[in-house]
């Protein structure tokens, strides 16, 4: 650490207020007013915003959606991004060229990606039909559908995540030391064997925050709902962010909007908490 | 028997299937993408079903697509607006973050760990959670449509202010002091010892900056009310309501903006990569 002389004691805080008036100004002051709106109605404390939230029926099925949309999406992005993080992290010849690959996705934003997927899934004229029918399958109905819109959107967004979770993976897999490989291979350890006893173990924190980071990436899920079904057909798509915003932009409600705003807020911080638990817990076992 | 070359082989060959049936998956909405925005709208459609080569490959090349997105669809004014409000932010955001990653990486001061801890709390808080009740600060302090409306929620960033310190911690104090002994002053430090050693962290900062802006979508939904202000994204969504069948432009458009990141990752993937990971692996 550098020394300073006391006339000069002020000057760390003058180097970082312009970063913390910032922060402060567009990051924890709009928590602090979402938080008031939702419980101030007309000048007065009152618990109607989340009272009536409680007794809508549409608040519990997007709420539902949003829970049921994350717990397919969640544990299928991180499965897909550890194996194909495996898979890169071979020494096979040009292993390179699949990674950056892999990894072209994380550059693209959701709303291309939901631009051009929502094209080639379009029931009539779209290419995915097209590739079906040469398969023999007959052409479905993907984002028109109420069965299948969700996990189209699921489809869509695990395209362009599993890239960006594999770094993680991958970055936590290459800190393995290969001996510990080979002296398995030496006891006759199978592949199979291998990654459940000795690489899924390793990078337990690894995967932990991908899972919580992930969770709390997509609770807040709102491109697709806005770029391509618009919450339907019949509602089957309409998560708890895109409430959100249908309340505050196109009906008004603010204090609706504010509290749903809350709830989400309140959902990550849950799960952030559980993360760090989790993560004590581990780290107390280690000490014992 | 098999010999343990074969198994050797048969094992790489079934990695190389794999490695190549998640390639085509991965690659598929691109290749399809850039090949529709160089083929007329016509022909698009006529070879879509049933599939076939030209489902894939245009019978006729053409850059019409790119050539109208610009003189017919008016796609200049936001790809101007992405640029600008892009830059802006890299040049204000490496500026403002260094120089408060500066003071926490190299001075020992009053509340340095409750400030800081402050500063992971913020980018544990994922930007869609804020952006509806950030959209009625920004309002009420009337930067609605403005281009500082649009740059200035974004300059101070949790992430990148993190690597920063990250980075500016592991240069030798020795170096720092020498120079100090020497009588240089802090903005002397900062200006000749801090910045060139650093210039790896810099261009991390510069590229996660890049990718936020140029991607960026709720936002400058909330925000970019009129046309002239709006980024390529809401251009881009707006597109098929504006221009109806202009299907083949709206693929040129789509590919314009995906492959511009792209450029741009290639040559510095090194640098993103490092510089996402550090975050989540030490954070």
């Amino acid at each position: 650490m550098l020394h300073l002389s006391k006339k000069m004691r002020f000057l760390p805080y003058v180097l970082i207020l312009p970063a913390f008036l910032l922060i402060f100004i567009f990051k924890l002051y709009p928590i602090i007013t979402t938080l008031l709106e939702s419980v101030v109605i007309d000048s007065e404390f009152s618990l109607e915003a989340y009272i009536d939230l409680s007794e809508d029926s549409s608040f519990w099925n997007s709420l539902w959606i949003t829970i049921k949309i994350n717990l397919v999406m969640i544990p299928l992005q991180v499965l897909i991004a550890f194996l194909v993080a495996l898979l890169v992290n071979s020494t096979i010849k040009g292993v390179g060229i699949f990674r950056t690959i892999f990894y072209l996705p994380v550059t693209i934003s959701l709303t291309i990606a939901c631009l051009v997927w929502n094209i080639m899934l379009n029931p009539n004229s779209g290419v995915v039909n097209s590739i079906l029918n040469l398969a023999g399958i007959p052409s479905q109905d993907f984002f028109i559908s109420k069965s299948q819109a969700l996990w189209c959107i699921v489809l869509v967004a695990t395209w362009k995540g599993v890239g960006y979770w594999m770094m993680f993976i991958l970055a936590g897999l290459k800190n393995i030391d290969v001996a510990i490989y080979e002296s398995a291979k030496i006891d006759g350890a199978g592949w199979w064997k291998m990654v459940t006893r000795i690489t899924v173990p390793l990078l337990k924190k690894v995967l932990l925050f991908v899972f919580v980071a992930n969770t709390t990436a997509n609770i807040l899920l709102f491109v697709p709902m806005q770029v391509i079904t618009g919450g339907g057909p019949q509602e089957s798509t309409n998560v708890l962010m895109f409430e959100a915003y249908q309340s505050a932009f196109k009906y008004g409600d603010r204090p609706r909007s504010s509290a749903i705003v809350v709830i989400l807020l309140v959902l990550i911080v849950l799960i952030c908490l559980f993360q760090a638990l989790l993560l004590n817990e581990k780290e107390e076992g280690k000490k014992k | 028997m098999m010999t343990r070359k074969s198994r050797r082989y048969l094992k790489n060959a079934l990695i190389y299937i794999c490695l190549f049936l998640v390639a085509i998956l991965t690659l598929f909405p691109l290749i399809w993408g850039i090949s529709a925005s160089l083929r007329d709208d016509s022909e698009l459609f006529g070879y879509i079903m049933p599939f076939s080569v030209h489902t894939l490959i245009p019978v006729e090349f053409t850059f019409q697509a790119y050539i109208d997105l610009f003189t017919k669809y008016g796609f200049f004014t936001p790809v101007k607006n992405t640029v600008l409000v892009t830059g802006i932010s890299i040049i204000f955001g490496c500026i403002v973050n260094s120089v408060a990653a500066f003071a926490f990486a190299v001075f020992d001061f009053k509340f340095k760990k409750p400030l800081f801890a402050l500063v992971l709390l913020s980018f544990m808080i994922p930007f869609e959670a804020i952006a509806l009740p950030l959209y009625k600060v920004v309002d009420n302090m009337h930067m609605v449509d403005t281009y500082r409306g649009m740059i200035l929620p974004s300059i101070a960033s949790g992430l990148v202010l993190f690597l920063f310190v990250q980075f500016f911690r592991d240069i030798p104090p020795d170096l720092l002091d020498a120079a100090r002994v020497d009588g240089a002053g802090i903005g002397r430090i900062y200006m000749s010892i801090l910045l060139p050693l650093s210039k790896p962290i810099f261009i991390t900062a510069a590229l996660m900056i890049f990718m936020d802006q140029w991607n960026s979508y709720l936002w400058p939904l909330l925000i970019a009310r009129s046309k002239g202000i709006r980024t390529v994204q809401i251009a881009l969504t707006a597109f098929s309501t504006e221009h109806k069948t202009a299907w083949s432009a709206l693929y040129a458009g789509s590919m314009f903006s995906a492959l511009i990141p792209l450029v741009l990752f290639l040559p510095l993937q090194k640098y993103f990569v490092q510089g996402i990971t550090s975050s989540g692996v030490k954070g």
